[in-house]
């Protein structure tokens, strides 16, 4: 009791000083210097016009690959945390019905909406990692349906890399050809809100959708076989 | 009131998520709860960033047919932050990921899920 | 230029390549990732390269083509170039150290190690706060998925506290970034400096929690359960990387982000650090794991550089060159000693005696252990120096105090497990691996670390001046160790000889005296060594050691070359020391006084520093309002050396445990030291009417008790070696009582036993130590009769004794003559008496070890014991010749002596006429008449007793009855047993062990003190988080004065 009374005070005067972080805030009306900046130079330095997009895969490139290099860190750890020593293929419940026949409708449905998805990142709401999000769930969905189905890993590892070392690459690209690392003209800006503009970003955005849809698959794949295990 | 603003409501929901997590990690006893609570925090903390972003009456941050490149400024929301949230989610998924990964070998390796029995190392 | 992007493209771009190497061509993978790592470096040392000798500006590299702070931006200046050159080593010879464990986990392995070491250079180069968040996590990912390079239950719950703490502290930063860009519109350092945020408590709060997270990251205390854990379990591979690596960039994080923040946040982090830096060796105390150990030293040492980074507004002197001198050695040693516990396997501290069996493996410990202490001629000794010194300048003496009060309690337990290595028996039989990828990357380190030290004394004012050569000769001597004992005793010679003609033509006055003392006396001292067989590993380098560094004391013109001569020599002294039979105790307890003592006397310099302005000796003598403190401090300082006491409690044991030969360097010489320290305080507090009459006084009272303490403790000894170390104790008392008098004839007494007291104590410590060496044991009741096997001992022995009590004719009488005079001329009566007593009681144990040693009767067991070693006899009879001439001729030594004395004391000085006669103010002596009396006398008792004694009686050993009782401890009926019992009886308590009981119950104490302290890490990793989010309220009061 005394123990929850100390949490709760703990917890107060975390409170306390978030509220006065909180106090300080006042809800803006107009831009600050560096999204005006975004929303004037943005469309014409990147021709992307998602904005958000425009942050993520240029401006804050480094951020992104980054993030990337989370996701496909994680990935490897639980792949050499998770390896099966031996395969022990007992699944112990069975599957319904629904799921299975829903799960052949619903999957390569999911897969094309996840590339629509990042292919279309830097002209509507979505990206490479939203994208590569749904594709792994239907991954999921996939390996909830069907426990015996095993996901090659060898495969997933192959577009892993190729696409995180391209990712590199095109980055790489940008300090000879363009203004500097990752910067997405080298390729050209192309037609404004056009599938085929705003340089390289709808490329790094298929990697990234890849390589996110392969981390995460990656990941639930590899939980999925310890749960077979255990 | 001022206060009934959105991105009040929204950074003080945001706040109360960020100590409703702090509450999970340091009083439940059980990992995988700890690991919710983590995730609470980690959500906050997004709803947060989400908050601070927000222009009165913005709309999205995307170049369209609505909001024309021109005029564009005084219409949408601040990019920025959309952006760092994105990267913030994907890190807080990695992050939450590799957390139950490990909850799901401590529990192989001792059978429980109670964070009091992992005391083995100490002083 | 190869720009640094390409350290973020080379270690990303490997790391997602290797998924295209199948899996059965690991070697590929490895071989790829070192030429990876091996490219980073070169990056980073080729821009460091660029800057060195020239002012050129830091170098901005812009991402995405735009200028920040629209885009991220990186710096690649100088101090980035150092510290990522710094990381990428460590992690490049981690890698190399880790190579099997990384190959048999396989490629994600490799992956995940490029990846945290890729972060780290990130951290250390973005300018953006965003980004520097990322790449936070992406460290601790990374750091929790190599936890698991070793998977057992210990490793999964470390990793998952650890993965729970940083996400936390992660989540702090998030906040105060985001909030950030909200106050200032902007995530660019650089801009948010400039403009400067606008002065409102929630833009203060923002910056706090950035700044604290950072700390959180760099495991302060007592929120650090987390870290300590991590340090414990993770393969010390990766221990080194955190310690070394991800450390450093936190450090450099933290710097980075501290011109947000306002004056005041600097004093958080001078006492977050600090206490750190206290709490964690204080609790280290009592670990005896040595992984933990290292994690307690370690967080230790980082909070110790976050204080530094917060006294940067205190500070003149660029404090980036002692934060890189600190953290450098902090870095290679920590990185060091994690592989070296790889290497030796065992990790609980009193196993690892093991390691002898490679004394390469020894070395490299050592060289760790004294370079975390900051021992010359490390490059955290002169970082240290300067922080010392500036922080003195600056007035901030409480600090100094903490900061050398923590230095001393983490060399209590390095230097336990040190002692440990080097002489603990240990039982289990488990081997070391020295495979070469083990070892090479800790040898490297332990190369770099003295090649850095080298460099790092010219970044320092005066460092410059340090003499570099004789710390080559012991380089040398240490690489040339594997050649036979008596190769090595001639190089020592020639090497020490020739030193000593540098040197001793240069000096006059009283330094001629003790350059003599110390150079000629270490020549003469290691003539013994010819004796012994084999290759003594390891004696010459650190016997060369402790005389270099005497020589420099010599030699020092500033007080930096006088602190580093003394810190060389107390290191070779603890390692001649430790050598000793049973000598483990005693050596650590010589350690630490020699560490308390030479604490005391830094902060001295450092206030003579404030005082003078500048770092010569001569400063001493201005020290501002704060003399008496200071000379006090120096006094206590130099007596730890000289063992007055109260301070003495190391020496008996450390003496008398040496080496036969090693006793006389340790005793007859070293302790000489401290008594030129003494000479050197006496004379900066400015001759014999300073102000100072307080501080004189007392210590004349204190060397006083000290001659009667130590007297009276050699007359009960039953180990012959121990009486002559308590025997040093009282003579010393006698030295520190003259010299206190602070008058011509004081001092005259002082010196001139200071050299009659070096003569005779060699000759004593080499003539029982041939005893000793040829019996096999220390105790004299098991000697006796001596005389007729050993006879030249014996002789130089007698003269050794007849000097030590002052009997004329020879020059110990001399001594006393003057001593009564000066007394008498100061007016010192009560405290005369005492030393008159004292001179009684020495004449006890002066008979005792003549008598149980050397007369009596032969044991049975000893009928075939030869006369010592010639060379033992040598030096011994060199010595006694110069005492002989001294004797016949003593104006030959005092005449000049006085003239040196002169200009410090012109007031009473001794007259000396034509033939050899002084004159005080109240009497004469003439030292040829007294010895011509003496040896007739001498001859006409000595033909009495031969004619008288024509027909001696013998007496067989055994002709005792018993009546039919058998004794149980046969010795007890030896006469020398408990000899003088009656008097122990009657003056025994002033013996009594009361000090020792008193520093056993400091020592106790502490050590319980830190043994409570740690039972806050319970190992509950949800309790840790607690600690985190109290932490972080905590110190958000302090800082905020309430909320």
């Amino acid at each position: 009791m005394i123990k929850k009374l100390i949490y709760i005070l703990v917890l107060v005067g975390a409170g306390i000083i978030m509220a006065q972080l909180f106090a300080g805030f006042s809800g803006s009306t107009e831009l600050s210097e560096t999204a005006r900046y975004y929303v004037e130079s943005g469309p014409e330095e990147t021709g992307a016009a998602n904005l958000v997009t425009a942050v993520i895969v240029t401006y804050r490139g480094l951020d992104t690959l980054g993030e990337v290099t989370i996701l496909f860190t994680v990935a490897a750890i639980i792949a050499f945390f998770m390896k099966t020593r031996e395969q022990r293929d007992k699944p112990k419940r069975r599957v319904s019905e629904i799921l299975t026949t829903g799960a052949r409708i619903l999957v390569p449905g999911t897969m094309l909406f996840g590339a629509y998805i990042f292919i279309n990142g830097h002209l509507s709401p979505g990206g490479g990692f939203q994208g590569g999000a749904i594709i792994a769930s239907g991954f999921a969905l996939m390996l909830l349906a069907f426990p015996q189905a095993n996901l090659s890993h060898k495969t997933i590892r192959w577009v892993e890399s190729i696409s995180g070392f391209s990712f590199v690459i095109i980055g790489v690209l940008g300090i000879f050809m363009a203004g500097g690392f990752l910067d997405n003209s080298i390729l050209p800006l192309g037609n404004f809100g056009s599938l085929f503009s705003a340089g390289a970003i709808p490329i790094i955005y298929i990697f990234i959708g890849l390589k996110v849809g392969a981390e995460l698959s990656n990941v639930v794949g590899h939980m999925h076989e310890k749960q077979k295990e255990i | 009131m001022e206060i009934f603003q959105l991105e009040y409501i929204t950074l003080i929901t945001g706040g109360l998520l960020v100590l409703t997590g702090l509450w999970g990690i340091i009083s439940q006893k059980n990992l995988i709860r700890m690991v919710i609570g983590f995730s609470l925090f980690d959500t906050g903390l997004h709803v947060i960033m989400i908050s601070i972003g927000y222009i009165r009456n913005g709309t999205a941050p995307i170049l369209d047919k609505a909001v024309d490149k021109v005029n564009a400024a005084g219409q949408i929301v601040d990019p920025l932050p959309q952006a760092l949230v994105l990267t913030a989610i994907v890190i807080g998924l990695g992050v939450t990921a590799l957390m139950l990964a490990y909850v799901v070998r401590l529990h192989k390796e001792k059978g429980s899920l109670n964070i009091t029995n992992f005391k083995d190392l100490k002083w | 230029m190869v720009t640094p992007i390409f350290i973020i493209a080379t270690g990303l771009g490997l790391a997602f390549a290797l998924g295209f190497i199948p899996k059965k061509h690991i070697n590929l993978t490895g071989i790829l990732s070192f030429l990876g790592l091996a490219f980073m470096t070169f990056i980073s040392g080729q821009w460091l390269f660029s800057y060195l000798g020239n002012n050129e500006l830091s170098q901005f590299i812009f991402t995405a083509g735009a200028r920040p702070p629209f885009a991220i931006a990186l710096k690649m200046g100088q101090a980035e170039a150092m510290i990522t050159l710094l990381i990428n080593v460590v992690g490049l010879l981690s890698a190399v150290f880790l190579y099997d464990k990384l190959k048999q986990i396989g490629r994600n392995a490799f992956i995940i190690y490029l990846v945290l070491i890729m972060a780290l250079n990130v951290i250390v180069m973005t300018r953006d706060l965003f980004n520097l968040f990322v790449f936070l996590e992406i460290t601790s990912i990374a750091t929790a998925g190599l936890m698991l390079l070793d998977s057992n239950l210990k490793t999964l719950s470390a990793g998952f506290k650890y993965l729970l703490a940083t996400s936390l502290i992660a989540g702090v930063f998030l906040i105060g970034t985001i909030f950030i860009y909200s106050f200032g519109g902007s995530l660019f350092i650089d801009d948010l400096t400039a403009i400067g945020m606008a002065p409102l408590k929630a833009v203060s709060v923002a910056v706090f929690l950035l700044m604290i997270s950072i700390i959180l990251e760099l495991k302060p205390f007592p929120a650090n359960g987390w870290g300590l854990d991590v340090y414990q379990t993770a393969n010390p591979g990766i221990s080194s990387v955190i310690s070394g690596g991800t450390a450093t960039a936190m450090l450099f994080a933290l710097y980075k982000i501290m011109p947000l923040s306002t004056m005041q946040s600097y004093d958080i982090l001078i006492w977050v650090g600090l206490i750190t830096f206290l709490g964690s060796n204080l609790m280290g105390l009592k670990q005896s794991d040595a992984r933990r150990l290292l994690g307690y030293s370690s967080i230790g040492q980082i909070g110790l550089m976050i204080s530094i980074i917060g006294m940067k507004p205190y500070i003149q002197f660029d404090i980036q060159i002692i934060l890189l001198a600190i953290l450098i050695t902090h870095l290679m040693a920590k990185a060091g000693f994690f592989w070296l516990t790889g290497i030796v396997g065992n990790t609980d501290i009193s196993k690892w005696g093991m390691i002898r069996k490679h004394p390469e493996m020894l070395f490299l410990m050592g060289t760790f252990v004294f370079a975390l202490i900051g021992f010359p001629p490390f490059p955290s000794f002169f970082g240290k120096w300067q922080l010392i010194m500036e922080l003195s300048s600056s007035g901030h003496f409480l600090w100094i105090g903490l900061i050398l009060l923590g230095s001393l309690i983490e060399a209590v337990y390095l230097f336990r497990w040190l002692g440990y290595a080097i002489k603990k028996e240990t039982a289990t039989q488990s081997s070391i691996d020295i495979r070469p990828h083990k070892t090479l990357p800790t040898i490297i380190f332990a190369v770099f670390l003295y090649g850095v030290g080298y460099l790092a004394s010219f970044w320092f004012p005066m460092g410059g001046s340090i003499n570099w050569l004789p710390l080559a000769f012991i380089a040398i001597l240490f690489a040339l160790d594997f050649l036979p004992a008596w190769i090595k005793n001639i190089i020592s010679i020639a090497g020490l000889s020739y030193y000593a003609y540098q040197i001793i033509p240069e000096q006059e006055g009283l330094y001629l005296i003790f350059a003599f003392i110390f150079l000629i006396g270490g020549i003469l001292t290691l003539i013994p060594g010819f004796t012994n067989k084999g290759k003594r590993i390891g004696f010459y380098p650190v016997a060369m050691m402790m005389f270099v560094g005497m020589g420099m004391l010599i030699e020092a013109q500033s007080m930096l070359e006088f602190f580093f001569g003394w810190e060389l020599m107390t290191a070779g002294s603890y390692f001649l020391i430790i050598r000793g039979h049973r000598s483990m105790p005693h050596a650590l307890s010589y350690m630490l006084f020699s560490l308390g003592g030479a604490y005391l006397i830094f902060a001295a310099f450092g206030i003579a520093f404030a005082g003078s302005g500048n770092f010569l000796m001569s400063g001493l003598s201005t020290m501002g309002g704060l003399g008496g403190i200071a000379y006090t401090l120096l006094a206590i300082g130099f007596m730890t050396k000289t063992a007055s006491l109260g301070l003495h409690i190391w020496l008996p044991g450390a003496h008398a445990e040496a080496e036969s030969d090693v006793s006389p360097m340790v005793s007859a010489i070293l302790l000489k030291a401290g008594v030129l320290g003494l000479i050197i305080t006496f004379m900066a507090m400015g001759g014999p009417n300073n102000e100072y009459t307080t501080l004189p006084y007392v210590l004349g009272w204190l060397g006083a008790i000290t001659a009667l303490v130590g007297n009276l403790a050699a007359a009960f000894q039953e180990d012959a070696k121990r009486l002559l170390a308590y025997s040093s104790i009282g003579q010393l008392g006698y030295i520190l009582f003259a010299l206190a008098m602070m008058t011509h004839l004081g001092w005259l007494t002082g010196i001139g036993y200071s050299l009659s007291h070096f003569a005779y104590k060699a000759i004593l410590f080499m003539g029982i130590g041939a005893v000793v060496l040829r019996l096999k044991t220390h105790n004299m009741f098991e000697m006796g009769g001596m005389i007729k096997k050993m006879p030249f001992t014996f002789i130089a022995v007698l003269m050794g004794i007849i000097t030590l009590a002052g009997i004329p004719p020879l020059i110990g009488f001399a001594g006393k003559w003057l001593f009564y005079n000066a007394i008498i001329e100061k007016g010192w009566y009560f405290q005369g008496t005492i030393i008159f007593f004292a001179g009684i009681i020495a004449f006890l144990y002066c008979f005792r070890i003549l008598y149980a040693v050397f007369l009596g009767q032969l044991k049975d067991e000893h009928r075939n014991v030869k006369e010592a070693p010639i060379w033992y006899l040598i030096p011994q009879y060199l010595l006694l010749l110069s005492i002989m001439i001294f004797s016949a001729k003593p104006e030959w030594i005092f005449q000049p002596l006085g003239s040196m004395l002169a200009p410090i004391f012109p007031q009473g000085q001794l007259v000396w006429n034509e033939g050899g006669t002084a004159f005080s103010d109240i009497g004469y002596w003439n030292g040829s008449w007294v010895m011509y009396i003496i040896g007739i006398m001498f001859v006409m008792i000595f033909a009495w007793l031969f004619i008288q004694n024509r027909k001696p009686k013998k007496v067989k050993q055994f002709n005792i009855v018993y009546a039919g009782e058998k004794p149980e401890r046969p010795e007890t009926t030896h006469m020398a047993y408990n000899m003088y019992s009656g008097y122990n009886k009657a003056l025994g308590f002033i013996t009594a062990n009361g000090i020792t009981t008193f520093w056993n119950w400091i020592s106790e104490h502490v050590t319980a003190m830190g043994d409570s302290l740690r039972k806050i890490y319970s190992g509950n990793g949800q309790t840790y988080v607690f600690h985190i989010i109290l932490f972080v309220i905590i110190v958000y009061l302090f800082s905020n004065g309430g909320f």
